[in-house]
């Protein structure tokens, strides 16, 4: 990028592989805890709160054994501490089998749909039921992908041909636009062996045909061999997989026949098809055939919850089957929305009472510092060693939130200037540019009078009256 | 022997009687018959999966509809593929018909599988591969008999026939009765439905 100097402008190629675009969180990997729940200083993308981190711990260990339900944690700390990342750490923690539903509170205040409707599809889509179904799967060996860009790009669509075959036949697929996708996510050539699921269109890599062993590719250690598939591509295959109770309402509660004709699509689910479910999830345990998987159910911002809420999950967090709740707060005393009682972070005293709360405190410079390493590494930004403890400057005077903001508006910058590395030339230059907070409000107190509906002043109004 | 075990109601549309049977298991079977000759000319049937969810349909009898959007379908067999159906019963016998094979006859070999209780098309030269049931045989518990098969290849299609057991025979025409049944408890015009009262 840097020697793009000559005048020419070449267009930028697009990277097909990174789909997921870089959040304020992505830098995200796990919790960093140890064997013994001990929080590593930095690791995974975490840094201090080493408290609320083992407490963190000590939830996620509760919650993989799965057998105590309905336990509520309440994340509480200022604004930038941390809260959201532990969270994510968490979900991250417990792996992709473990059902993570993340939610704001604001979300559930819906035309479409009851409060207590959303707050109880959220409970539902944290635990899940771990079942074995059989699905329709192809299976065999890739013998070539075709894939036909056309020429004007854009509104023409990509054509592909797949061809896969076994020890016995031979198929050709065409693809839709979904495929093509995954297949060049999924780095898909010839050679390889792949299962599809023919339905959601996953496709899993099983390893290299031993038939192309010998072709002199160049390929990584732990490229896996395996043999060419046998008899029909398509096949029935048992899976186990995980499903979360709404997904399971969701699938059974079509209406069927000519009554779809009449139900509006409220996006509600009826509580007989609930509790149809539960009943059948029951038996299935009882039969051995499917296993309860609880899982964690994460609402930010949790003082936007009302009242109303607050006592229907004072009764869900009693159910046998709930999941573990954690909820995350900025505030401090406040008043708890829908009443004029005042009451800490919002919550109801009778529910913080249920709640193990966990607190998450101010970053120290060092770690600060440490933070916004890890930030310029996912934000691919280099920086001189001075810029950095100017910008972990800014961020102890101002807010970690404003410095991270910095980091891309300064590396645009340096960029202009055709530097590779982010000097402090650049940072002054963008604090310069966008005001923080603090320098926002004291620019208000000053210059209040020149703004929109200030053109009487206040005193004025009363003796308008007269 | 389809219905049995489950509630039919028949329609009459577009020149077809159209039976559907849903059974207590939440299955579901459409059947269409010509009106003119009774001919049968699709059957096909769809289960439920332990989630509740459809499975797709699957044609014993006729041809499925090509149906793929390629902005948001994943993938489907090319047109350019041979094509398996089971097609119109030939007098005495179910006929299956795989089209668009273009290898000369000797490449086929098509026989029976005790074991599996399934037919198996195999050619030689490892392009075509196909196993398949005969859900009449199953539903009356016969095995398959290697007499009873036999196999042409014409015009790029290769026909599978297996003769009818006389058991069959026998269950064709008591169902016919049956189905002449349920279209006669209220004369049926066209677009009318056998629709009970709740």
């Amino acid at each position: 990028m840097a020697e793009g100097g000559e005048g020419v402008k070449v267009a930028e190629v697009k990277d097909l592989t990174r789909i997921e675009r870089i959040g304020a969180h992505s830098h995200i990997r796990g919790l960093g805890l140890d064997d013994a729940l001990e929080a590593r200083k930095v690791s995974q993308g975490m840094v201090g709160q080493v408290n609320a981190r083992k407490a963190a711990g000590v939830i996620l260990s509760m919650i993989r054994e799965g057998a105590i339900a309905g336990r509520a944690v309440l994340l509480a700390g200022q604004p930038g501490t941390g809260k959201t990342a532990i969270a994510m750490g968490m979900a991250k923690a417990l792996g992709e089998e473990t059902p993570f539903a993340m939610m704001a509170g604001s979300e559930i205040f819906s035309m479409e749909m009851s409060k207590t409707e959303a707050l109880t599809q959220a409970f539902r889509k944290a635990i899940g039921v771990r079942i074995k179904e059989e699905t329709e799967i192809i299976e065999g060996e890739v013998v070539e992908i075709e894939i036909d860009r056309p020429v004007t790009s854009g509104a023409a669509p990509k054509m592909g041909k797949l061809t896969l075959k076994t020890t016995e036949m031979e198929t050709v697929y065409d693809l839709g636009q979904k495929m093509i996708e995954s297949l060049n996510k999924e780095k898909v050539s010839a050679g390889d062996v792949v299962t599809i699921d023919k339905a959601s269109g996953r496709i899993t890599k099983l390893g290299r045909s031993f038939a192309r062993s010998r072709d002199y590719d160049a390929m990584g250690a732990q490229t896996k061999f395996v043999q060419c598939p046998e008899g029909e591509l398509q096949k029935r295959k048992e899976v186990v997989h995980v499903v979360t109770l709404h997904e399971i309402d969701v699938i059974n509660s079509r209406t069927q026949g000519f009554l779809a004709l009449f139900a509006g699509d409220t996006g509600e689910i009826r509580p007989e098809v609930r509790e149809q479910i539960d009943a059948k999830v029951a038996e299935w345990r009882e039969e051995g055939k499917a296993e309860i998987v609880p899982g964690v159910l994460f609402i930010d911002e949790v003082h936007m919850l009302d009242i109303e809420c607050f006592s229907f999950l004072n009764r869900a967090l009693e159910n046998d089957m709930a999941p573990v709740l954690v909820v995350a707060t900025n505030r401090g005393i406040t008043k708890i929305r829908g009443t004029n009682y005042k009451s800490p972070h919002g919550i109801p005293i009778d529910l913080l009472d249920r709640l193990l709360i966990v607190t998450t405190v101010p970053y120290t410079e060092r770690e600060l510092r440490l933070i916004l390493d890890i930030r310029c590494e996912e934000e691919d930004v280099e920086m001189t060693e001075d810029a950095k403890d100017l910008l972990c400057k800014i961020g102890h005077e101002t807010s970690l939130r404003y410095s991270i903001h910095l980091i891309t508006a300064a590396a645009l910058v340096a960029h202009k200037r055709k530097s590779a590395e982010v000097e402090v030339e650049d940072i002054s230059r963008v604090y310069a540019l966008f005001l923080d907070v603090q320098r926002s409000t004291q620019f208000m107190v000053e210059y209040q009078e020149q703004f929109m509906f200030n053109e009487v002043p206040e005193e004025c109004g009363d003796e308008m009256d007269v | 022997m389809f219905r049995k075990g489950g509630e039919s109601t028949s329609v009459n549309q577009g020149g077809r009687r159209k039976v559907h049977t849903t059974y207590p298991d939440g299955a579901e079977m459409i059947e269409e018959f010509d009106l003119k000759t009774d001919e049968l000319l699709v059957r096909r049937r769809r289960g439920r999966t332990t989630l509740g969810k459809d499975t797709p349909w699957e044609y014993l009898v006729g041809e499925a509809p090509r149906t793929f959007a390629p902005d948001t379908g994943t993938l489907i067999e090319s047109g350019a593929n041979p094509s398996f159906t089971r097609s119109q019963d030939a007098p005495g016998s179910f006929v299956w018909r795989v089209r668009n094979l273009p290898y000369p006859k000797e490449t086929y070999d098509v026989r029976c599988d005790h074991e599996a209780q399934q037919v198996v098309i195999r050619t030689s030269n490892k392009k075509y591969f196909k196993r398949f049931e005969v859900p009449e045989l199953k539903l009356l518990d016969k095995k398959l008999e290697d007499a009873a098969l036999s196999w042409d290849y014409r015009n790029f299609t290769l026909i599978v026939q297996y003769k009818k057991p006389r058991e069959a025979v026998v269950a064709e025409i008591e169902e016919k009765k049956d189905r002449m049944q349920l279209a006669a408890k209220k004369t049926p015009e066209e677009g009318d439905v056998d629709c009970k009262q709740q």
